[in-house]
């Protein structure tokens, strides 16, 4: 009974995912294009400050809002603190990070607003210990948005916990959302002018670093995955930890 | 007043046909220092769970709990938050936030306190508890012994009136250990706060409790003053007599029927000096000789495999040396203990042995080979293991059976062989009853088992072990000590670093004294506690004024019945 | 070296400052202004962080300027000026060599805001200021910041204990390593995630989710905070009026054009360096102090 509500999603988003989609998928876009557009010249850092605000509004603000209890802050914060700390068990591989996958995995094992929780939360709090920059904000934003749309395809049955399913994922989201989200980050943080050429050129330099991170990711999830989303499930089961809705 | 009434309590785990708890009737007063003890899986963090029900975990309970006179359940979430303090028995668990002064308040925080009162009450902790020094520090920066008082303080800071403890010191060093005991009884003395806790470690505790409760198998054998409850066990002959204070059970094993029953070693000194008396010294003299004989005749020499010449080492560039101009020689089948207090070198000197630090003078052989001419499979391949303090390191499966085989995957053996091999690990450790379960279901005990199978896998003619004993119960402890000498008996040499004196001495054959970087002292058990007049065991303490060589309980039992 | 007094004072003053300073040095294009954030944003961080800072600045924020600067023209080429023509036809203008330099200034000025503001807002000041506004997050924020240190312990303890059963992560090839370094990730997670329960029930025994949960932090306003607050307030009160008035405007293309330096335009540039050099100020200030009980006892 119990397995059987961890492995079968509920279908049904509810209200606050639904919000919570809008805001990401549409609000947010929205501002950066518009931003781009209308403060033309150089503010787009001030953009990116924006974005903070609009990537932690809504969830701080239903997160906050619902009082959650303190076994799911304890599972974020040890989600969050596993994917900045795992970065240094492999300190010998450089490149080689194993967040976008933790991310992942806890959208999928938790839900959409978690995964959103624990990427934006981990993206966050390394850089106390990297150093906050204009940076922080863009990559709060990736691996918090990587997390919550494994969420949503997993409520909605395009993402199954099936390696397969989780590697393709993994790959995509991390060469076309992190490296997409990143680069155009660092094409509005280096090159002090909007055009496509500098665009292009930020992709084209980054590209090869994002190909050996979505490599790192299908790997991570490759042998992780299945191991990790099993204890996940124990903890659920072993604690009472299933997700309420 | 009463604080607690248990009136024929029973608790199963779901999934369980045994009770975990059956029909306890306990009351607690007002102010009480009590002492719970009894075996692992005895149910006594289960009784403990039960008086806070925030923590009570999912299961059947039968009889009635009263708080202060009420059935706890009408004692609302912030009554019982605030007026009941449980203590983890792991410091680094119960710590929440990063740092000390914000984990002061944290329960304050919860309990809707303004920031005046919250100032007050955390400054009024601090100071008491001795933390000022250490109230703006990172909780990362603290040792063991400080994180367990933190948590105390936290604790403390909400003003309970009863605290609960669940094995507070078992993983604190002795020092930090007593020092932990201390406060507990200043809290109980000072602020007159109930006290309940568990604990394997009785040596401290026993002199400062009011009463010791000693449960077995879910239901309570004893509950009384520590001296009657220690004499109830010896009427029963129960085998947790084996957990009680030295002195009682030197006492226990001398005078069956002993009026006062000494607790503490200065006690035990009394009650001996009354038993001894109208003995005449000579005779007792002339005993003694045989011990300090058979002492110094250790066993002819054997073939050094573990040896340091020289050995120094430090952590980086710029740090103090940890291990200075160190020498010694384990020799083949030897079963050598290295003691000494904390931060003196022990472990480090167990990495170097291991290879996974290097010295930057000086050279360490193993059988003879330079170990750092040696690679990994060299050294880890039939050769040494090292079992590390704690277990949990070692697990990487669902069940304690897959992670047995996971040990053997990498190696060319084919599925026969390996089997064989699994099924001669679990027979020699007698894992068979745990080999379905997942490695964090097992006590600690079990889990050390496990994990000394999975390292015995390797085949090693030479087992490190790093604190074997921290945590465990007697009942543990002894088994292991079974395993070690079987292993011991068939070859394998054994060197081990602890602070469990106790344990050195009873089942060492060699022991050392760390102190400051080095071996101070090296000599057969018998002789090294002999010699030593202060770190040394308890049974020692008591006795040495009168047999310098009685160093275990059964040394002394027997030295008195011979002189009686 | 003395500890920095701006540190000392309160968080939300730290935090105001900051956010003030990265918001001009993001918006304010005037040459003088520019130059002004720039030596502000210098000397701040190299009284922060003392040779550190110099070393910092001489290895990454230097080169990182000349590409900045040279990277513009040859993307922009945009103005009226032509100099030259490049290879692949495309014009080389002073306006988009000048926009260049411009862009890089300030690039390297909010890099050395943040490098102060990493040395100054520690993360307990930024979860006191959030604790208010968002209470669980910045409480996860605190829990990850315990975790972490915990969980890298936890990794090197582990990768020893593995270590010494002869899996050993700096031997072997490429995929030997990984693969090991992901059972001491696999560990590490197991532990972390059974080990965190315990830590949940220490939570809920101190009343976590009671309601009416306050948030105490040891930080108190005081009148140091206050006059300092007001300074920093008026200074940029100034700036925004400054703003408004057009005396910061400044425009690249097609061709360049300043605003006219009139005596306002000085009082907002010398407005702006108080600003930037408050922190330093407040330092000096309070040295001098020091040095001056110091002598009379």
């Amino acid at each position: 009974m119990q397995a059987e509500q961890l492995t079968k999603p509920n279908r049904r988003l509810s209200r606050r995912t639904l919000l919570s989609a809008v805001l990401i998928l549409i609000v947010i876009p929205a501002t950066i294009l518009m931003g781009i557009y209308l403060l033309n010249d150089r503010k787009y850092y001030f953009i990116s400050l924006l974005i903070i605000l609009y990537t932690m509004l809504p969830f701080a603000m239903v997160f906050e809002k619902r009082k959650p209890q303190a076994r799911e802050l304890i599972v974020i914060a040890v989600l969050a603190a596993i994917a900045v700390a795992g970065r240094s068990a492999f300190f010998m591989l450089p490149q080689f990070k194993p967040v976008v996958a933790i991310v992942i995995i806890a959208g999928v094992s938790f839900g959409a607003e978690a995964g959103f929780l624990v990427g934006a939360t981990a993206g966050f709090v390394s850089n106390f210990f990297f150093g906050q920059g204009p940076w922080t904000p863009w990559q709060m934003f990736s691996f918090g948005i990587i997390g919550f749309i494994a969420g949503i395809l997993f409520q909605k049955g395009l993402l199954r916990r099936t390696k397969l399913s989780l590697c393709v994922f993994g790959g995509l989201s991390t060469l076309v959302i992190y490296g997409g989200i990143i680069n155009l980050g660092s094409a509005t943080i280096f090159s002090p002018s909007f055009s496509w050429q500098a665009l292009l050129a930020v992709y084209a330099s980054g590209f090869w670093f994002d190909l050996v991170h979505a490599i790192a990711t299908v790997f991570f999830l490759f042998i992780l995955s299945r191991p990790m989303l099993e204890k996940l499930d124990r903890i659920k089961v072993k604690y009472g930890l299933i997700e309420r809705e | 007043m009463e604080i607690y009434q248990l009136q024929d309590v029973s608790f199963t785990f779901p999934l369980s046909d045994q009770a975990a708890l059956s029909h306890i009737d306990l009351t607690i007063t007002s102010g009480e220092f009590v002492t719970i003890c009894g075996r692992s899986g005895c149910g006594k963090s289960t009784l403990l769970r039960q008086l806070k029900s925030i923590l009570t975990p999912h299961g059947k309970r039968e009889g009635t709990i009263h708080y202060a006179g009420k059935p706890i359940e009408e004692a609302n979430q912030r009554t019982q938050a605030a007026e009941i303090g449980f203590v983890l028995q792991n410091p680094d668990n119960g710590i929440v936030t990063d740092k000390v002064w914000h984990e002061l308040a944290f329960g304050l925080e919860s309990l809707g306190y303004d920031s005046g009162s919250i100032r007050l009450r955390v400054a009024e902790m601090a100071s008491f508890f001795g933390i000022q020094h250490w109230f703006h520090k990172n909780v990362a920066e603290l040792s063991g012994g400080q994180k367990q008082l933190l948590n105390l303080a936290s604790i403390m800071a909400m003003q309970p009136s009863v605290l609960i403890l669940d094995e507070p010191t078992s993983q604190l060093d002795p020092i930090a250990a007593a020092d932990f005991i201390e406060t507990l009884r200043k809290i109980n003395q000072e602020l007159g706060t109930t006290i309940i806790l568990t604990e394997h470690r009785l040596e401290e505790v026993l002199p400062v409790s009011d009463r010791l409760i000693v449960m077995d198998d879910g239901a309570i054998i004893a509950d009384d003053t520590p001296r009657r409850s220690g004499q109830t066990l010896f009427q029963m002959k129960h085998p947790m007599l084996a957990a009680m204070p030295s002195p009682m059970q030197i006492c226990a094993g001398v005078e069956a029927g002993a009026s006062a029953v000494p607790v503490t070693v200065k006690e035990g000194r009394q009650w001996l000096d009354a038993f001894l008396q109208g003995i005449p010294a000579l005779h007792r003299e002339s005993w003694s000789q045989p011990v300090v004989n058979a002492v110094a005749g250790v066993g002819k020499r054997q073939k050094p495999v573990i040896q340091f010449k020289e050995v120094w080492f430090k952590y980086s560039k710029d740090a103090s040396d940890t291990v200075k101009d160190l020498s010694f020689e384990v020799e083949e089948g030897q079963f050598y203990c290295i003691v000494g207090g904390n931060g003196a070198g022990k472990t480090t000197t167990l990495s170097l042995t291991g290879g996974l630090v290097q010295p930057y003078r000086g050279k360490i052989l193993i059988d003879g080979k330079n170990i750092a001419k040696m690679s990994a499979k060299e050294l880890f391949t039939n050769q040494l293991a090292i079992l590390p303090q704690n277990p949990q390191h070692l697990f990487v499966k669902k069940t304690v059976e897959q992670d047995l085989y996971e040990m053997l995957s990498g190696s060319p053996l084919s599925f026969v062989e390996k089997t064989e091999k699994v099924e001669d690990a679990v027979q020699f450790l007698e894992l068979e009853p745990l080999l379905a379960r997942h490695p964090y279901d097992l006590s600690g005990g079990e889990q050390q088992r496990a994990a000394l199978a999975k390292v015995l896998l390797l085949e090693p003619r030479i087992l490190l072990l790093d604190e074997p004993t921290k945590g465990l119960d007697g009942f543990f402890k002894d088994r292991l000590a079974h395993y070690l000498k079987k292993l011991n008996a068939e070859g394998v040499t054994i060197m081990m670093v602890s602070h469990d004196i106790e344990f050195c001495a009873k089942h060492g054959e060699v022991c050392a004294m760390f102190f400051d970087g080095s071996i101070i002292t090296e000599k057969a058990t018998k002789a090294f506690f002999a010699g030593n007049s202060f770190y040394t065991t308890a049974a020692n303490r008591m006795a040495r004024h009168v047999w310098r060589e009685g160093v275990t309980i059964e040394d002394v039992i027997a030295l008195c019945k011979q002189s009686s | 070296m003395m500890k920095d007094s701006f540190s000392s004072f309160h968080p939300i003053i730290n935090f105001g400052y900051f956010a003030a300073m990265l918001l001009f040095g993001m918006f304010l294009m005037h040459p003088v202004l520019q130059v002004i954030a720039l030596l502000c944003a210098l000397t701040y961080s190299i009284l922060l962080n003392g040779r550190k800072a110099v070393k910092f600045n001489l290895l990454y924020m230097l080169p990182l300027f000349v590409v900045m600067a040279v990277m513009n023209p040859v993307f922009n080429h945009a103005g009226v000026t032509i100099l030259f023509y490049l290879k692949n036809g495309n014009p080389m203008t002073l306006e988009s060599i000048l926009y260049g330099v411009s862009a890089a200034c300030m690039f390297v000025t909010i890099l050395l805001w943040f490098s102060c503001y990493n040395a100054v807002m520690t993360s307990d000041k930024f979860i006191y200021l959030f604790g208010k506004i968002m209470p669980a997050l910045s409480l996860i924020f605190s829990m990850v910041l315990r975790f972490v240190p915990r969980y890298k312990e936890q990794i090197r303890r582990i990768s020893l204990a593995q270590r010494s059963i002869g899996r050993d992560i700096t031997q072997g090839n490429m995929l030997v390593r990984a693969r090991n370094g992901l059972t001491i990730l696999s560990i590490m997670t197991t532990w972390a995630l059974e080990n965190a329960i315990e830590t949940a029930d220490s939570m809920k025994s101190r009343g976590y989710g009671l309601p009416g949960r306050t948030s105490f932090s040891l930080y108190r306003f005081d009148s140091r905070d206050r006059l300092v607050g007001g300074a920093l307030l008026a200074l940029i009160a100034i700036m925004v009026i400054g703003e408004v008035s057009g005396r910061n405007a400044m425009r690249f293309f097609p061709s360049i054009k300043m605003a006219m330096t009139t005596p306002f335009s000085i009082i907002v540039f010398a407005a702006y360096l108080l600003l930037g050099m408050l922190p330093v100020i407040i330092h000096v200030v309070e040295a001098l102090k020091w040095k001056s009980i110091s002598s009379k006892t």
